[in-house]
């Protein structure tokens, strides 16, 4: 005759094993198991709480029932709304900042001339900068 | 909630009167759904709101014309605060910033039974074993959470769990195995310590 392990009677306690032929003929195993009943009747128990703060939560779940209630679906649009205004303004923006100066066709052929004739490539000039004084 | 359950609040009553016996019924279920949201959520002053959020769902709910008469309402009510603390344990999982729970409050708020008397080592010990467990929750995914707290706070069968987490018997099963594999430690000093 197996006895019952600790595992079986966990399993037991949570519904997961029924009670078999051996609990009938065990007295041993019998008590075990009305023991553990009475542990956890004795730890499941509700303990007592601050009645104030029960009265206080009842308090508030009153005013909340009478709160006209907020729409939040009416709301549901906000946020991809003001998604898209964000990217829109952000691409605007980039936009602004990538435009070409606008100057006109001599003024480019002109440039393009100079730094062509120029026998010193035009981003050395802050290096004879370092050196003018 | 008896009566109103039956005559569906607000069809046949006015708002004085559903809504005292919607308080009655409150206070009946009040302690038990808090109690059940704390250990979900291991915070009591998030379990305060959840416990809020859940009776005023409920609230709306009883007064939507399409609800159906209600067999089990405390089921019913389990269902929703249950729903509840899922829903604030998945959102927690982005609130990277958000405290522990601060113990002295909690005590403030659940002020537990005088520890005098001829069982007060007991009584102590029991506390401070319940106290372990409630917190090794935390190692249960969420689904295995609920489906420990079920079955060990409120004694729920395997099929009124799978109803509550709307699960089938064989996924509540698993769940329950598995949660009672990761509290090993803390089932065994609490029923086989002493």
């Amino acid at each position: 005759m197996k006895h019952w392990n600790e595992n079986d009677f966990k399993q037991w306690l949570y519904g997961l094993r029924d009670e078999d032929h051996h609990l009938e003929e065990c007295l041993e195993c019998r008590g075990e198991m009305e023991r553990l009943r009475m542990v956890r009747a004795r730890i499941t128990e509700q303990p007592e709480m601050s009645q104030d703060f029960l009265a206080a939560q009842r308090r508030s779940i009153y005013r909340r029932l009478h709160e006209p209630r907020h729409n939040w679906l009416a709301l549901r649009w906000a946020l991809p709304v003001a998604m898209v205004l964000v990217m829109v303004f952000g691409l605007t923006l980039q936009r602004g900042r990538r435009s070409v100066p606008n100057i006109s066709d001599e003024q480019l052929f002109s440039d393009l001339t100079a730094m062509e004739q120029s026998a010193e490539p035009k981003a050395i000039a802050p290096m004879h900068k370092l050196f003018e004084q | 909630m008896m009566g109103v359950m039956a005559d569906r609040l607000g069809a046949s009553l006015d708002t004085q009167t559903s809504t005292r016996e919607f308080g009655s019924w409150m206070a009946s279920e009040q302690k038990r759904i808090f109690l059940l949201c704390r250990r979900m959520l291991d915070d009591s002053e998030e379990a305060d709101s959840a416990t809020q959020d859940a009776f005023l769902k409920a609230w709306q709910a009883l007064n939507r014309p399409e609800l159906q008469e209600l067999e089990d309402a405390g089921r019913w009510l389990t269902r929703i605060a249950v729903n509840t603390c899922l829903d604030r344990l998945r959102s927690r999982r982005w609130q990277f910033w958000r405290k522990r729970p601060n113990q002295q409050d909690e005590q403030a708020i659940l002020e537990l039974a005088a520890t005098a008397g001829p069982n007060a080592e007991d009584r102590v010990f029991a506390t401070e074993i319940s106290r372990r467990l409630e917190s090794a929750l935390q190692k249960l995914s969420l689904r295995q959470r609920a489906a420990f707290t079920l079955r060990h706070y409120e004694d729920r069968s395997l099929a009124e769990i799978a109803e509550i987490l709307d699960l089938d018997i064989g996924t509540v099963k698993a769940h329950l195995f598995r949660a009672i594999a990761k509290l090993r430690e803390e089932l065994h000093d609490l029923y086989f310590r002493a």
